[in-house]
């Protein structure tokens, strides 16, 4: 091989570990969600009355975006009524922001025996997952936050539930 | 000697390609397309009276039939929005019957007192979701069509133009 051609793969090497090094830095760096908008806010509940977020601090919270038109997000749901009956002694608290109608979302409550608040969210939610790192404001988003209501976790898309068991157990 | 150290370097260049593919695929798991590039909105004159919409679906993605909603801008013009293809039907456990489309969706509106020379906006609104596991909330795209002077139609050039609350 020539000194010319093994500059140049020399090169194209050092380029393609820059690259690799860039991608690995950017996907740690973000800057990890701050969760005081998210406890800032009441919605109401099914029943109209207003819920401030902020009576669960001091708990593992799971807060879940969702939707009763979204599938994915109905799917995951009766994992996390499970999840609440299991670890709702030791302080788990999972509360639902619909980003959808009142009636529909008490209809699917119902049906799905939900144990677990409902809250109805509008424009405002949506902004909010937003800030939290939702960049489409796509759904199921869920966020959890440990006692000290620090974001311990952000996840688009269903958790999975040996995940969800895993980072509720490191929390509590 | 000098073997050794090329084979070294193909190894090395290998494992760090391998590196960025895999980062890559692991950034493409936590950032699906925007509604805007997974249901690509667009549409064209076909003739004096009509446009010609369409949504390019992105492979991996979806949407709702019953969710698609077109619109005219400015109102005072009326819009004909013919029945949609049918699309696959699905037995959803909540909502029942419905159906969904994967692929291109062409649907041709009659336009309704369209004056020659104006410039009309078709508003778009749908809702569809991603195989991985997400949906995205109502997104509204618009497109704009140059109606022709007179009475002949030209291929129609488009100028498409999205905008939803996700920007």
């Amino acid at each position: 091989m020539t000194s010319r051609a093994r500059n140049i793969l020399l090169a194209a090497i050092a380029a393609v570990l820059a690259l690799a090094l860039g991608v690995v830095v950017a996907s740690f760096s973000l800057k990890p969600p701050d969760a005081t908008a998210l406890l800032a806010l009441s919605l109401p509940d099914i029943q109209g009355a207003a819920q401030p977020m902020r009576q669960w601090r001091g708990k593992v919270l799971v807060v879940n975006f969702w939707a009763t038109w979204c599938e994915p997000c109905r799917e995951e749901m009766p994992e996390f009524v499970r999840a609440q009956r299991e670890f709702g002694g030791r302080g788990v608290q999972f509360v639902g922001i619909a980003v959808d109608k009142p009636d529909k979302v008490a209809q699917f409550a119902k049906e799905l025996d939900l144990n677990y608040p409902a809250l109805i969210g509008g424009y405002e939610a949506v902004d909010l997952s937003k800030a939290l790192g939702n960049r489409l404001a796509a759904l199921p988003f869920t966020v959890i936050l440990d006692r000290e209501s620090h974001v311990a976790h952000t996840q688009l898309g269903p958790l999975k539930p040996a995940q969800l068991r895993s980072i509720l157990a490191n929390l509590l | 000697m000098a073997e050794a150290r090329w084979r070294r370097l193909v190894a090395g260049s290998a494992l760090a390609f391998a590196l960025v593919a895999a980062s890559a695929w692991a950034m493409a798991q936590v950032n699906p397309l925007p509604p805007d590039k997974a249901f690509r909105f667009s549409a064209r004159l076909i003739d004096a009276q009509t446009v010609e919409a369409r949504f390019r679906i992105a492979e991996g993605y979806y949407l709702y039939r019953d969710k698609i909603h077109f619109a005219i801008e400015p109102a005072a013009g009326g819009l004909a929005v013919p029945r949609l293809p049918d699309g696959k039907v699905k037995d959803d456990p909540f909502f029942g019957h419905v159906e969904t489309y994967r692929g291109d969706v062409v649907v041709n509106l009659g336009l309704k007192d369209a004056k020659p020379g104006q410039l009309i906006v078709i508003a778009a609104e749908s809702q569809g979701c991603a195989d991985i596991g997400i949906c995205y909330p109502p997104t509204v795209q618009r497109a704009t069509v140059a109606l022709p002077e007179g009475s002949v139609v030209p291929a129609a050039p488009t100028r498409n133009a999205t905008s939803s609350w996700f920007d």
